[in-house]
């Protein structure tokens, strides 16, 4: 008996129950933001570092650009944002997250009434693009990426020029002074200290653009869950070290979203303190988050939102679990030491200077070499990801790094974080396929 | 005496070679084809097996490799090309460090230890640059037959600028330095730099070491190897056979698991069942026929 791929082929994945739930918390933020000029909200568009719990204290709506276009391309209704972005002007080689967002702009500004188009679909999708509520004003709060750092300029441009806007600078953290390391040294404090400053002034900024004062109260508060939530998913991803592994990357990255931009209260700590025991749970009761795991992996680079369903399984297939990366262990809130719920701050702003693309070489491989043997890693993936240099600008260096130092080999597959159509199935399976193979040769040897 | 098969079913050819219990080759046969032709693989297989004299079922043991791994009927295991001509390379060649095999669609460069196993490798990433379809785009436009093509480029003089990485827009550079009639011989040579430039950029990322051997259909063009050996400052050495050591390597794996008293997992059987073509969607910034990665093979699952 055989049989073909139009069958599909049995999923080894189990992904965590609990993400569902994260789901739709995260549904129910968008439906929310969409209704959010009929209640009568302010509405600011931001890129980079998660500004929500000051927006948050501030009584705003807030809208993340990366996060919606990632939310497109994850529902894969990425398309008709993206043709709208290349009508106006910005080509495929640009950012496909700010690409996609631009784009969404663009329609949000149309207000198309769909009559020309005549693909099946693809005024509905257009509709959903073009829901952003228009914003009051943009802040950007972009490091270690130029262009995220001129994306909400440029949101300003097709918004007419008309709307207010706030840029937070930040310094890339080069890591070359003598005293330079991770979390330490001259250069960090200084750079903390000069975001933090910062910090105020767009709180000042924002009680001109709201009329209101800040409430500093919320934003502590705001800080004590996130903070909570930090530390629980610090403890979830602690526990993925287990052999098997409870979970894995592709469950963190459907973690996301929560710990990225929605509010800071109970309901965001009740969902990672069910993600850490539902992850303790499965360790207490033996099961993996991949069947029978075979090899430990790291993945390096933004994800491929509109594979990770895909990617899951492909990896769990071939008994791959993939652990850890620099997107998941070092983002999102990933310090939670830092911060001070009663003077948040300055833990807030050395967050924004810890982006995975703002670090010199020497942090990043500092990092990636302490993951790989936290994480008992057997070969690292790195996704190259077409339009994000940012990201892959330091991949080769990683890749001859964890070689020389570890002794673990790497593979490179181009896809892109928003864009699908850079990927091709072939070079990964291939490339994976070859360095399993290289993994198995070598245990052979030594065994 | 057992024997095993190995076979490579690649891009444009398919290989087969059968070995002995020793991993002597026994036979070999290579046939020129369309892309991962099924024809073309069983042309293969039957003229390798009646070369060696035995019969399919006499086998001991088949292991498949290249873009239609998963086609081949009767193996009992697939493994990649890097693993494959890592393999049979270092048996043809003992002591070699680096491989470079330039394929139809594809090239790589694979370190192996001393041992013959792979240290690192490195593929081209998205387009045909530097494998070759490159040498037949050039081929095609100076209109002189590919076999005739390295002798030719050993002729030429000038260094002309080729510098695209696309072998499509590659082509159109030649054009244009045809229309300024300038010598066909150095055109080709120029071509040929090129190539071995982009090579050296591939091995760059796995380290130059040596000896390096160079297999693939491109390593029979003498100034393909004339060229490669300048730019990486080292002699550059070719198999007899330089076609057939992904078959090779796929054979000696056949018969080191079934030495191992481990006979290969049965991962692809009754694979003749196995070639409907579907096609697995989209390729969005795909370089119209030039996309080394563009195989779209019928996908098949292993049934244990």
């Amino acid at each position: 008996m055989t049989i073909t791929t139009d069958e599909p082929r049995k999923d080894r994945s189990r992904r965590l129950d609990v993400t569902r739930a994260g789901g739709q918390l995260i549904t129910d933020y968008w439906e929310d933001l969409f209704t959010a000029r009929e209640q009568g909200k302010q509405i600011v568009w931001y890129n980079g570092g998660a500004l929500n719990p000051i927006f948050q204290a501030a009584g705003l709506a807030w809208c993340h650009g990366e996060a919606f276009s990632a939310r497109l391309a994850a529902q894969q209704l990425e398309g008709p944002a993206q043709l709208a972005g290349a009508e106006y002007g910005y080509q495929a080689e640009l950012c496909s997250y700010s690409r996609t967002h631009l784009g969404c702009s663009v329609l949000t500004m149309g207000a198309d009434d769909g009559t020309e188009s005549g693909i099946v679909g693809m005024h509905d999708q257009e509709v959903l693009a073009a829901k952003l509520p228009k914003p009051d004003f943009f802040v950007n709060n972009y490091a270690g990426c130029s262009t995220g750092q001129q994306w909400d300029g440029v949101s300003f441009r097709i918004f007419g020029k008309q709307l207010p806007i706030f840029n937070v600078s930040h310094p890339y953290l080069w890591g070359n002074k003598p005293d330079a390391g991770y979390l330490v040294g001259e250069e960090w404090e200084a750079a903390s200290t000069y975001v933090a400053e910062q910090l105020r002034e767009l709180i000042a900024w924002l009680e001109t653009q709201t009329g209101r004062p800040f409430d500093w109260d919320l934003l502590s508060e705001s800080m004590h869950y996130i903070k909570r939530a930090a530390e629980l998913r610090r403890e979830g991803l602690e526990l993925t070290k287990a052999r098997p592994a409870p979970a894995t990357f592709w469950d963190w990255i459907a973690s996301v979203a929560p710990i990225n931009f929605l509010p800071g209260d109970q309901q965001l700590v009740d969902y990672f303190q069910d993600v850490r025991d539902e992850i303790q749970g499965r360790i207490d009761q033996g099961i993996s988050a991949v069947e029978d795991e075979k090899y430990r992996l790291y993945f390096d680079g933004i994800m491929n939102w509109n594979k990770l369903g895909f990617l899951s399984r492909k990896f769990a297939e071939h008994g791959a679990a993939v652990l850890a990366g620099r997107y998941i262990q070092n983002a999102f809130w990933q310090e939670p030491q830092l911060i001070d719920p009663d003077d948040p701050i300055k833990g807030m702003a050395q967050h924004y200077l810890l982006c995975p693309t703002n670090h010199g070489a020497k942090t990043i491989d500092y990092l990636t070499l302490r993951d790989c043997e936290a994480y008992d890693i057997d070969g690292i993936v790195f996704h190259s990801t077409r339009t994000c240099r940012a990201f892959t600008g330091p991949q080769r260096l990683l890749a001859k790094s964890a070689q020389d130092k570890l002794g673990i080999p790497s593979i490179f597959f181009e896809g892109d974080v928003a864009d699908a159509s850079f990927y091709k199935e072939e070079i990964l399976e291939s490339r994976l396929v070859a360095m399993l193979e290289s993994i198995d040769m070598k245990r052979a040897r030594a065994s | 005496m057992s024997h095993y098969l190995g076979v490579d079913l690649g891009s444009t050819t398919a290989k087969a070679v059968v070995v002995d219990d020793e991993g002597a080759i026994v036979s070999s046969a290579t046939i020129a084809m369309g892309a991962v032709s099924r024809a073309g693989m069983e042309a293969a297989v039957a003229r390798a097996l009646e070369r060696a004299g035995i019969e399919r079922d006499a086998l001991a043991g088949t292991v498949s490799t290249g873009y239609g791994r998963r086609l081949v009927p009767g193996a009992q295991k697939s493994f990649t090309e890097i693993t494959c001509h890592a393999r049979g390379t270092a048996a043809m060649v003992p002591g070699v460090r680096l491989v470079i095999d330039i394929g139809g669609q594809d090239s790589k460069a694979i370190t192996v230890d001393a041992d013959g196993l792979v240290d690192e490798f490195a593929m081209n990433d998205r387009c045909a640059s530097g494998t070759g379809r490159f040498y037949e785009v050039l081929a095609r436009a100076i209109e002189v037959d590919l076999s005739d093509l390295g002798e030719l480029a050993m002729r030429g003089t000038q260094d002309l600028e080729v510098s695209s990485m696309c072998a499509t827009f590659a082509e159109t550079e030649i054009v244009s330095l045809l229309a300024q009639d300038l010598p066909i011989a150095d055109i080709a040579a120029s071509v040929h730099r090129a190539i071995a430039a982009r090579t050296l950029a591939l091995v760059a990322q796995v380290g130059r070491h040596t000896p390096v051997v160079l297999t693939g259909g491109v390593a029979k063009n003498p100034a393909a190897v004339h060229f490669l050996s300048r730019a990486l400052g080292a002699e550059v050495q070719v198999p007899s056979e330089p076609q057939i050591t992904g078959a090779y390597g796929a054979a000696l794996i056949a018969r080191d698991a079934t030495r191992r008293g481990r006979a290969p997992v049965d991962d692809v059987a009754d694979a003749d069942h196995l070639f409907p073509r579907t096609d697995h969607g989209a390729h969005g910034h795909s370089c119209a026929g030039c996309d080394g990665t563009l195989v779209d093979l019928g996908r098949t699952i292993p049934v244990r």
